[in-house]
């Protein structure tokens, strides 16, 4: 009983520590993939005095990644289905240019203004609308609600790895005497150690299966019968190979520190 | 012949120099020498020995061990001195959750060999110490003479260069204790080795030629 205590008081905070990093993973995933949403649904309007090219656009700013020219006739015929075809051909040429404006990374406030700034200092480009209000406010909840999880995941790593330390500590304290002996007798490091990297990287095994196992059956079996739409859509950034490399890793050096902290934390003499 | 120990105006204290225990000790002890220390309890003789295992550095003066200076010795240089010291504690130090044949390998397991030489050392160190039958049993499960025994199969174990034992035959019968220093003889005689023995009582049957150090107030003196 006391045997078991001791392994789920380890195996526990490791699971969370681990639940942390895979979820601060697909969080991470989750997150850019909506961020290229909001991007690609973000344009810029710029109204031209002549034909311009998206290389045109990009010297003035690189952020610019692609430029598309709206049809004048197209807005010209909203205007002005009954005008002579004369008249119409003269009101185009009258226009000046259209192009909604993409850009390649997801920028915040300051940044969209000061990309129309150096638009504006071409003589060619009368106007840039940003629409920047409404992309503003989706950016900034966006933002805060990342920071906020990132808060909670660095917590929640931070006390559990508190507790794995201290579940070591008290393995320490049990093979504190058969590790003085050993040093007395000139044992290295690794042997003195060799028990309880024994215990812990079993431990670590299982958190690390169990956390696999948890989200393997999120994303193959839950998330298609979820019937949420974004789980269905996104069931791949829920869990991908490259995850289990990452866990077992983590596992694995959280092992080496805590050992190695308690081993090395343990005096050969009372002095 | 060479020097194993060479202490000059050694002096040994416990918290940080305030409990005065040895001080300006000198002597020299030489290869396969064999050494009794005697002094009155609570005198120093587990201190000093703790000097030579590098468990308590000097506070003041020099003590060379095998030719290296306790005082400044590096970690890993300690960690390879201390597996040619054999050991033989006052309180046994047995290592509770292994059995017996597991503890008196301990030496040879640090040096690195095989199971199989280990287990068959292990049969023969315990028949030596008149323990052969109790191979599988725990420290706890045996009597404080039989884990001193175990403590003495230990030591010898991998045929150290020195031996410090402290108070080896305490718990011992007459018949029992003459098993003891037959072992410390033998090693002395035919592997050179060198041993230091912190007794109360020198055995009056005893074939080697010895020296006798005995530690009062502080220094540390021999007897002729
Ligand atoms: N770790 C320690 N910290 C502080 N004082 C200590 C420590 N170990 C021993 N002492 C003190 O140092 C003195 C010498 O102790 P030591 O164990 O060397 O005596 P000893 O000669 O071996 O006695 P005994 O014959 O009873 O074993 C004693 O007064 C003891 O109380
Ligand atoms: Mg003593």
């Amino acid at each position: 009983m006391r045997y078991i205590k001791e392994h789920i008081m380890f195996i526990l905070p490791m699971m969370a520590i681990l639940l942390g990093i895979e979820f601060y993973l697909v969080f991470d995933r989750m997150t850019s993939s909506y961020e290229s949403a909001l991007r690609d649904g973000y344009s810029m309007l710029a109204i031209t005095q002549k034909e311009m090219k998206t290389e045109d656009f990009k010297k003035l700013n690189s952020e610019i990644s692609q430029s598309t020219r709206i049809d004048k006739s197209e807005i010209v015929k909203q205007i002005s289905s009954n005008q002579s075809q004369k008249d119409t051909e003269d009101i185009i040429k009258a226009l000046p240019y259209f192009y909604t404006l993409k850009l390649s990374t997801y920028v915040d406030i300051d940044s969209i203004e000061s990309i129309k700034k150096s638009l504006l200092k071409s003589n060619d480009i009368k106007r840039v609308e940003t629409f920047g209000d409404s992309y503003y406010s989706k950016y900034r909840l966006f933002s805060f609600i990342k920071f906020t999880l990132k808060i909670f995941i660095f917590f929640m790593v931070l006390v559990s790895l508190f507790l794995v330390i201290k579940q070591m500590e008290v393995w320490g304290y049990k093979h504190r005497q058969r590790i003085q002996v050993m040093e007395i007798f000139g044992a290295p490091l690794m042997l003195r150690s060799g028990v309880l990297f024994k215990v812990a990287l079993t431990d670590a095994f299982t958190a690390t299966l169990f956390i696999v196992i948890f989200f393997a059956y999120l994303r193959f079996l839950w998330a298609g019968s979820s019937g949420v739409n974004i789980m269905i859509e996104q069931k791949d950034l829920l869990f991908q190979f490259n995850d289990v490399v990452i866990l077992l890793t983590s596992a694995i050096l959280i092992v080496i520190i805590s050992v190695y902290s308690v081993v090395l934390g343990i005096k050969e003499s009372e002095e | 012949m060479a020097n194993v120990i060479h202490a000059e105006n050694l002096s040994l204290s416990y918290d940080q120099g305030k409990k005065k225990i040895i001080q300006n000790a000198k002597f020299t002890v030489k290869r396969g020498e064999f050494v009794f220390i005697t002094g009155r309890s609570g005198s120093g003789k587990s201190t000093l020995l703790k000097s030579f295992y590098g468990n308590l550095k000097p506070t003041e003066g020099s003590l060379m061990v095998g030719g290296l200076e306790m005082t400044t010795i590096p970690r890993r240089k300690l960690q390879e001195l201390r597996t040619h010291i054999g050991i033989i504690f006052q309180d046994y130090k047995l290592i509770n959750e292994w059995n017996v044949a597991k503890n008196v390998v301990l030496p040879l397991m640090i040096a690195g060999f095989s199971l199989d030489v280990q287990k068959t050392q292990a049969q023969r160190l315990l028949k030596h110490v008149k323990l052969s039958n109790y191979a599988n049993r725990f420290p706890l499960e045996l009597s404080g003479g039989e884990q001193q025994r175990v403590g003495v199969a230990r030591a010898l174990a991998k045929n150290p260069l020195m031996i410090l034992a402290d108070e080896p035959t305490g718990n011992l019968d007459d018949y029992s204790s003459s098993v003891i220093w037959d072992l410390l003889e033998n090693a002395c005689l035919q592997l050179e080795t060198t041993v230091l023995v912190v007794t109360h009582k020198i055995p009056t049957v005893f074939s080697l030629p010895y020296r006798h150090f005995t530690i009062e107030d502080g220094g540390v003196y021999e007897i002729h």
